[in-house]
């Protein structure tokens, strides 16, 4: 039997852009929908709480707009910082201007990820349909979530500038169609981007460069508030008050086009209406001209740059000779002195863990974090001068002895912190950082002690690194006496051994060999409880090692007990924390990736 | 007589209420290739990994150069090599130093290692791209880095699954002769392969597993004589015994 003729050939390619671009979104759609249903319950009512709550906090963004902006009319406010008008007219082209450039710096990642690192770009590709059709998709598609998520902040803003400036009805629709308009161009513009960058460096190295350059910024930017917060005066005065309104409306320059969009419509809204028509279409015409343009150039850019991708990928390693690269994979003393000591199974783990930490930017934001969290804790600590708080002086004077003598070990504490930090991700992370590779280490005669041995000290070992540095560092800065330094370091290397033990055996637990982005290898419910049961072991630790110092200073005896009752009871605590729990997982271990 | 260096003793492999695999029993001995076929989801992959020590067997007994799999799972481990269908490897390693890891692994010498990852670096034509991380390498390149790793211990038994799927017919007809080779040093190759024409040439005897039982097990002859199919290719045979004929006179209308 053959084949009926006709059915050769029977599929229509479709040269019409937008009815297929229509197909594509709905299947997007209909993956979403799929992903919901198929969703667990609990995962499904927090979509839906989570959706409810956006809503409620656009309303109440909403609110609180229009309250503002009423208030910055407001005459009481005009007698404390002069007149307003010039900073709420700039308003409009302030939030444009945010707008227009957070899409673009986020479309930009997700772009990345969207043309060049989902797989179903070769299959979208190979189908008869307009390649116009794919990038308009794609570019919706990026550009859609952090539209809404920028939406949700700046549509209630605007919205509530038109109502509180008594806005034309015409400002309201023309806002949500320029809001719509710059998204497509800024997307557009993030495309072009993409594709120049990836003309040069590899795709898959640019989305690390960017998750670490991301994250150090965020972190540092969140934690430099902290910082200037912790040695100034916090009152604004007048003038500050004045200057900054002053700085922001001068922002509002006519000459640059992307004030435009906002300028128009603040003008559209108030009825001057040759200038804000002329803006806003001018505005709306460069807008669209530029998705035209992007999307034209990137349907000539795109093949050229993935080609180029591939190619710069095999030309980027460096020509060393096949012994050298050996040779200098390991340095000879680390090596000879590991090869006495341990085993040659963890020593392979250990060396094959640092290089892929090192080597992979993304791994490596997230151990940058805690030497971050160090240097600025540790400059507010410096700062506070490790004096305790004088209160009114109605404390006894033992108290306030004793309480001097803790504050002394404060370094302690902040060595350790920055310690706990790496920990977390080094020790609870250890097996899910194995990932998809996991199978290599299950199927080789590795026994599943050697693992969470040598786990433990590719956790272990840089943490205390990074916090005898920070303890020794304190130390030298505020002239601790040597028996007080000596006990530190003993009390941080011990207490470092219990945190790690108990992270790694629950992060082995709990661990996730499934992850695709690092971002996502937590080892969920087992990981928290780590952080918790480590949370708890901190204080308690640092009680049973601390405490019979406070104790001696309390009863006027020796240093010399305090330190020796601290030491043993702080050691044994420590070491059952450091041996027991990995013991006790072992077996699990052997079934892990299962 | 050839010693048994894979046997399996009425495995079953359960996840949840579904069988994967079912009451297999076979034996690989020492200078044998064995060829697994079965159609897809038939239980092969859930097969090897039981044998390699990847997953625990519901029940039955699998052992390894005569150490049990689930008792003494380091001695199996070393006696065994293993490649699996896709090469997941350390991105961020490059070809040379995934085998130095390996090497540590299987707690080689030094400067054996050494000597053994210039070698099979060479004969897999990897020496080029060595220094390279191997997330710069393409699919054939991970699995040939993969079977790299395999032989690196010079293992006695050799398990892989689908070798072939994505080298080129040059590195296809490499694994073939080092399989050979392998063979003929007295080691054990269980392969499996949706390749017939692979499995009807390189292979001394062939198992056939379908819906997670063993339903034939022989040299091509014997899977004949079973199949009632004298004269007949493996195909044939194959497609008789997994009820696959249908599937072939569909694919016969749609030519």
């Amino acid at each position: 039997m053959r084949a009926d003729a006709n059915l050769a050939g029977r599929a229509q390619p479709s040269s019409a852009v937008l009815p297929v671009v229509w197909k594509l979104l709905r299947l997007r759609w209909r993956t979403t929908i799929n992903s919901f249903r198929h969703a667990k319950t609990a995962a499904k009512v927090g979509t839906v709480i989570g959706l409810i709550g956006l809503a409620v906090f656009g309303g109440f963004i909403f609110w609180l707009s229009w309250l503002l902006l009423t208030f910055l009319r407001s005459p009481s406010l005009t007698q404390y910082v002069g007149d307003t008008t010039t900073f709420v007219d700039a308003v409009p082209v302030l939030i444009f201007s945010a707008f227009f450039l957070g899409i673009l710096l986020t479309s930009f990642g997700v772009l990345l990820q969207a043309l060049y690192l989902s797989g179903d770009m070769d299959f979208l590709l190979s189908a008869p349909v307009p390649i116009r059709a794919i990038f308009i998709t794609k570019l919706l598609q990026a550009v859609l979530p952090n539209f809404g998520f920028i939406a949700l902040f700046g549509l209630p803003v605007l919205y509530g500038l038109g109502l509180a400036n008594g806005y034309n009805i015409l400002y309201f629709p023309s806002v949500l169609l320029m809001m719509v308009s710059l998204s497509l161009a800024a997307a557009g513009l993030a495309g072009l981007l993409v594709m120049l960058v990836v003309r040069i460096f590899p795709a898959r190295r640019v989305v690390e460069v960017l998750g670490f350059v991301g994250a150090i910024i965020s972190i540092v930017c969140s934690q430099l508030g902290n910082l200037m917060n912790s040695g100034h005066n916090n009152n604004v005065s007048q003038d500050q008050v004045t200057g900054a309104l002053g700085m922001l409306a001068q922002l509002n320059n006519p000459w640059i086009p992307l004030n435009w969009p906002g300028r128009g419509l603040a003008a559209l809204g108030e009825g001057h209406w040759v200038p804000g028509l002329g803006l806003t279409l001018l505005s709306l015409g460069l807008t669209g001209g530029l998705f035209w343009l992007s999307l034209l150039t990137a349907e000539r850019w795109y093949y050229s740059g993935w080609a180029g991708m591939q190619v710069i990928a095999r030309k980027k390693q460096p020509a060393h000779s096949p012994r050298m690269a050996t040779a200098s994979a390991r340095p000879v003393a680390i090596n000879s002195l590991a090869v006495r000591l341990l085993p040659a199974p963890i020593r392979g783990l250990i060396w094959k863990d640092y290089l892929v930490l090192r080597r992979d930017l993304r791994h490596l934001s997230q151990l940058v974090t805690p030497l971050i969290f160090g240097i600025i804790y540790g400059i507010m600590f410096l700062r506070a001068g490790g004096e305790p708080p004088a209160g009114r002086g109605e404390a006894p004077a033992w108290l306030m002895n004793s309480f001097r003598n803790l504050m002394a070990y404060g370094n302690i504490g902040l060595a350790i912190f920055v310690g706990w930090m790496l920990l977390q991700r080094l020790a609870g992370m250890g097996f899910s950082q194995e990932g998809k590779n996991y199978w290599l280490l299950k199927a080789a005669p590795v026994s599943a002690r050697q693992m969470l041995t040598a786990k433990f000290l590719v956790a272990y070992l840089p943490a205390l690194a990074l916090s005898v540095l920070f303890l020794v560092g304190f130390s030298i800065l505020q002239g601790i006496a040597i028996a007080q330094a000596a006990y530190s370091l003993l009390v941080v290397v011990l207490c470092l051994a219990g945190m790690a033990g108990i992270q790694l055996a629950f992060g082995a637990a709990g661990a996730n060999f499934t992850w695709e982005d690092p971002r996502k290898m937590n080892a969920g419910k087992m990981g928290c409880l780590g952080m918790i049961l480590t949370g708890l072991y901190l204080p308690l630790n640092l009680g049973v090692f601390l405490g019979p110092l406070f104790l001696a200073a309390l009863f006027s005896l020796p240093d010399g007990y305090g330190y020796l009752a601290g030491g043993v009871l702080g050691c044994g605590m420590s070491l059952l924390c450091a041996i027991l729990p990995p013991r006790l997982l072992e077996a699990r271990v052997n079934r892990l990736g299962e | 007589m050839p010693t048994p260096l894979i046997q399996t003793q009425h495995l079953t492999k359960r996840f949840g209420d579904k069988i994967a695999v079912k009451d297999v029993s076979f034996e690989i001995n020492s200078g044998e290739v064995f060829g697994f076929l079965g159609p897809n989801g038939a239980g092969k992959t859930t097969t090897i990994k039981i044998i390699v020590g990847l997953l625990q067997p519901t029940s039955g007994r699998v052992t390894v150069a005569g150490y049990d799999i689930s008792a003494q799972p380091i001695q199996a481990k070393a006696a065994s090599g293993y490649v699996p269908d896709t090469p997941n490897l350390y991105a961020k390693l490059t070809g040379r130093e995934l085998l130095s890891f390996v090497g540590d692994l299987y707690n080689l010498d030094r400067s054996q290692v050494e000597r053994r990852i210039d070698e099979l670096l060479r004969m897999f034509d990897l020496i080029s791209a060595a220094n390279d991380t191997i997330d710069s390498y393409s699919h054939g390149m991970q699995q040939k880095t993969a079977l790299a790793a395999a032989l690196m211990h010079d293992p006695k038994v050799l398990i892989l699954d689908e070798p072939t799927v994505g080298l080129d017919p040059k590195s296809a007809r490499l694994i073939k002769d080092i399989l050979r080779q392998m063979v003929d040093r007295g080691a054990a190759v269980f392969l499996s392969t949706h390749i017939l024409e692979i499995a009807e040439r390189m292979c001394d005897r062939i198992g056939i597993i379908n819906k997670g039982e063993l339903i034939a097990v022989g040299t091509m002859d014997e899977l004949r004589t079973l199949g009632q199919t004298g004269g007949a290719s493996l195909e044939d045979i194959f497609l008789s015994l997994t009820g696959g004929v249908e599937e072939a006179e569909i694919a016969e209308v749609l030519k």
